[in-house]
């Protein structure tokens, strides 16, 4: 009988470790954070933070080996040292504001539980094949991921694995136990810890996952459980969603994700089925999804070269990522484009709005990492992987192939460091971030902490940076995220965009048109606007001189002596046209800095291929949420 | 009842649960050998499977299913009995980790969801003062100049005005901060800043050029609030949140040396 005593004592271990244990945890932690802090009058600083980590409860974090959880994400994003999964130390020199941790719901927990589980439990062969892959070595663990991926992709899964009925109640204690270790850290006016997670809809491999986030503490939360992805619809979502706030008078709001890889899915011109998209879908999608994550680990989904052949600096990120969809189980091919990229979409908003009246992709643009090392880190110089299998301790991860698909075109060396979102806010609570992203009133970065902000108006001028200009910027005109009314008078706009005081200096600021035109075709337009150097630096046919390059490729070190801290303008539409609906976003460019992979070269003394060694050097950006001009009603 | 100190050490907890599992053991003698080859299932035996189950699929299972569990249960302990009879337990990279993270798991479980003493927490508090200090607050004018010559420059003007705001360059920093903490200087103008600002003295020159990511900044530090500990009332989550996760990890790490202690090893060289 020893085993089975054996088993009862690891029974009872498991299932109170699952217990919850947040007894003790004061109303202001658990609830949405209002009344809690005074508040700013007007949002006065950008607050940093990461939409979108997964930890040891996403179904392919945990096989791909992290085995760090919620807690240790939260005090890492908090600015505590904490031991990464394969042994390195790790600490943020800056910590972040608030941190959204996204498992995915679908089987929530289940790569721990059937690694886990009694082996004589599982019936399903797949299932057990995988059981064993993952105890046999971390490269075992890792491919059985990639198949469960790719199982996800093609719809191939076991029934056992996708049966949410049977999953329910083990979903429901992980949830449970997961919300109260969110409110534990928690901290108003410190630290904002989202309840969240990410649905992962992904039909033949076509990327159209969301992030999901709650307003709320657990008090509400825990009336729900994650919506699955797999076998769903969007609508579906969105549905769950409404039913949550009519439910508990709470709120929620999805984030779409990685569209580069959705060839073409993400935002389609038709609804849905492929039919005409009706005014019902365009509002509750808006309604829904206020913001779009833009850039990620995974790539950047700003426009592709192929739609902005005049953009000079379109395509960033976009390398290995444009050939085919998440799985790469369909190739992408260039009329796929369209629908991936966010300035095509935003142009495709307003087209559809000029038709239905409402427009489904007015959407503000965030940036976040998409981690699955349970650390959310964002910088070239700190980058600790896309999973576990490429944290730094891999020190060839760059050379490797990916574990998406079983393709070997996308490489370690595609991956971006990462991305963050920076809110505009008036404390650091969950309602008032929350609220912040409702507006849209946020903006993505590709790492960096740049400190950008934009007013939209019709009258302001040069005078207005002697005086209190943010007030000037809200009490006359509309900030990012918002939507100015077509008076017959060209659109004037207050920019300013600081360096990271941590960073690289700044290249250039540049506003990014769409509109459509007198004929009802969609165009666009990039303005350079303000610029290091300008007595120097003279445009040439429309364009700016690059600014320069001050990296040394041999030891990964760059130079301050070009480009400035601080650029500011006041810029009109030089062609602004009365009646015609437009929407303005702000890029900032840093000078070229070394990529995470010139640094690894230089630090683990590998080659690059030329490919790679090509693409070691980047500018950095910032991509502000975009203002609306719309006819006056 | 006032129990010792000791028998509510998790360690001794860990050890007699230990002792009592190996009592259990030897007690129930020919049973436990993995050699014996009657195998009886019994009514408890069955109500495990019959859980294990459950938790699988969130249902019981139907009598049919039962039977196959049960008939697996039996075909999979054949086997493992003539498996270890075999010796293949020994040698088998999977049983080896899996066994030895139950161990952790069991050592740092109790700690997982024990709800610490107030006593507990005041203590570690005490123990550990540098990791629950709050930061240390900062008042502060400050110039800033895109240039070291500049800032200099300017220094000597301030000496000789009240109207000090006008002599810096226009950028889209506070001039001023008022008590603010560390963390907020070091968001607003970065490491190298905030460093400098630590070493400095308050008082009511300006004082640098100080260097910064930004430019270069001359400073006025009008009050520096020294960091500290706060009661324990007022951060009681996180006093409990790093009790839990430093516990947790000590006495896996505890448990593991009062065994390791017990061994001999030898590792050539």
């Amino acid at each position: 009988m020893r085993h089975k005593i054996g088993q009862w004592l690891l029974l009872g271990a498991a299932s109170l470790a699952l217990a919850s244990c947040g007894a003790s945890v004061s109303e202001e932690q658990s609830g949405n954070g209002e009344g809690t802090i005074e508040l700013a009058e007007f949002p006065d600083r950008p607050y940093w933070g990461d939409t979108h980590l997964h930890t040891d409860n996403s179904i392919d974090a945990f096989g791909f080996g992290v085995r760090l959880g919620a807690e240790e994400a939260l005090r890492f994003a908090r600015g505590e040292e904490v031991t990464s999964t394969t042994g390195t130390k790790a600490k943020l020199a800056r910590p972040l504001d608030f941190l959204v941790i996204s498992d995915h719901s679908d089987g929530l927990g289940s790569t721990r539980r059937l690694y886990d589980a009694p082996r004589m439990l599982i019936q399903d062969e797949t299932l057990l094949r995988w059981h064993d892959m993952m105890h046999e070595s971390p490269q075992q663990s890792q491919r059985a991921v990639a198949e469960i991926i790719d199982g996800a992709a093609r719809g191939t899964l076991p029934e056992a694995l996708l049966d949410q009925a049977a999953a329910e109640e083990n979903t429901r204690d992980i949830w449970t136990a997961h919300l109260d270790t969110l409110d534990r850290y928690n901290e108003p006016g410190k630290f904002t810890a989202f309840a969240g997670f990410e649905y992962t809809l992904m039909p033949g491999g076509n990327n159209l996952h969301r992030v999901v986030m709650f307003r709320d503490g657990s008090a509400r939360t825990k009336t729900v459980i994650p919506y699955p992805g797999l076998d769903t619809g969007v609508e579906g979502l969105w549905d769950y969603m409404e039913a949550y706030a009519a439910a508990t008078g709470g709120e929620a709001l999805a984030i779409p994700h990685n569209s580069n890889v959705s060839n073409g899915m993400m935002f389609e011109l038709t609804g849905p089925e492929g039919g005409a998209m009706t005014a019902e879908y365009a509002r509750k999608r808006a309604k829904a999804e206020p913001v779009v994550e833009v850039t990620q680990i995974k790539g950047d989904s700003e426009t592709h070269s192929f739609l902005s052949p005049n953009d000079e600096f379109a395509g960033f990120g976009d390398l290995g990522w444009e050939l085919g969809n998440l799985s790469m189980t369909i190739k992408s091919t260039p009329d796929m484009y369209a629908g991936s990229y966010i300035r095509e979409a935003l142009k495709r908003g307003i087209s559809i709005e000029e038709r239905l009246g409402v427009n489904p992709y007015q959407f503000g643009l965030i940036g976040s990492t998409d981690s699955h090392t349970s650390l959310a880190t964002g910088d070239e110089d700190n980058f600790f992987g896309k999973h576990t299998g490429s944290e730094p301790a891999i020190t060839n991860r760059a050379l490797n192939g990916q574990n998406l698909g079983t393709n070997a075109e996308r490489f370690g060396w595609h991956y971006l460091a990462g991305g963050y979102a920076a809110a505009w806010a008036r404390g650091n609570t969950r309602a008032e971030i929350f609220d912040a992203f409702k507006r849209r009133e946020v903006y993505a970065t590709t790492g960096p902490r740049m400190t950008l902000r934009i007013f939209g108006g019709f009258d302001f001028t040069e005078a207005d940076w002697n005086g209190d200009w943010v007030r000037a910027g809200y009490s006359r005109g509309v900030p990012m995220g918002g939507e100015l009314a077509d008076g017959g008078k060209a659109p004037t706009f207050l920019i300013s965009a600081l360096k990271d005081p941590d960073g690289a200096n700044l290249d250039r600021v540049q506003v990014v048109k769409g509109w459509i035109d007198a004929s009802g075709e969609m165009q666009e337009r990039v303005y350079d606007v303000v610029w290091s150097d300008m007595d120097s630096r003279r445009m040439r046919g429309g364009k700016v001189p690059a600014v320069g390059d001050t990296v040394d490729r041999a030891t990964a070190t760059y130079t301050n002596d070009i480009g400035t801290a601080e650029l500011r303008s006041v810029w009109t539409d030089p062609d602004y046209r009365e009646g015609q609906r437009a929407f303005y976003y702000v890029r900032v460019l840093e000078i070229p800095t070394p990529r995470w992979t010139l640094y690894d070269a230089v630090r683990f003394g590998i080659t690059l291929p030329d490919a790679a060694m090509a693409d070691a050097v980047a500018q950095e950006r910032a991509y502000s949420s975009p203002i609306w001009l719309k006819p006056a009603r | 009842m006032n129990l010792p100190d000791w028998t509510r050490e998790p360690l001794v907890h860990f050890l007699v649960a230990g002792a009592l599992i190996f009592g259990l053991f030897s007690l129930q003698g020919e049973e436990v050998d993995p050699a014996s080859r009657t195998i009886d299932v019994d009514r408890e035996t069955q109500a495990q499977i019959a859980l294990g189950f459950e938790r699988l699929m969130s249902r019981p299972p139907t009598d049919a299913e039962l039977d196959g569990q049960i008939e697996r249960y039996v075909r999979e302990e054949v086997l493992y009995r003539e498996a270890l009879r075999l010796g293949l337990d020994a040698d088998d990279a999977i049983v080896r980790r899996r066994l030895a993270q139950k161990m952790d798991m069991l050592a740092g479980a109790r700690a997982e969801t024990e709800q610490p003493s107030e006593e507990t927490l005041q203590q570690w508090l005490a123990q550990n003062p540098e990791r629950f200090a709050s930061d240390t607050r900062y008042s502060l004018d400050q110039l800033w100049f895109a240039e070291e010559s500049s800032a200099t420059a300017a220094q000597s003007r301030l000496a000789r005005t009240e109207d000090w705001q006008p002599l810096g360059e226009r950028i889209s920093l506070p001039a001023s901060l008022e008590n603010e903490p560390r963390d907020e200087v070091l968001d607003r103008f970065g490491v190298q800043f905030a460093a400098a600002i630590d070493e400095l003295e308050a008082g009511d020159t300006w004082q640098g050029p100080v260097a910064s990511g930004l430019g270069w900044h001359l400073v006025r530090l009008r009050g520096k609030t020294a960091s500290s500990v706060p009661p324990l009332s007022e951060i009681r989550e996180d006093v409990e949140n790093d009790w839990r996760s430093k516990t947790i990890d000590q006495r896996r790490e505890d448990a593991y040396q009062v065994l390791r202690e017990a061994y001999t090893v030898t590792i050539d060289r």
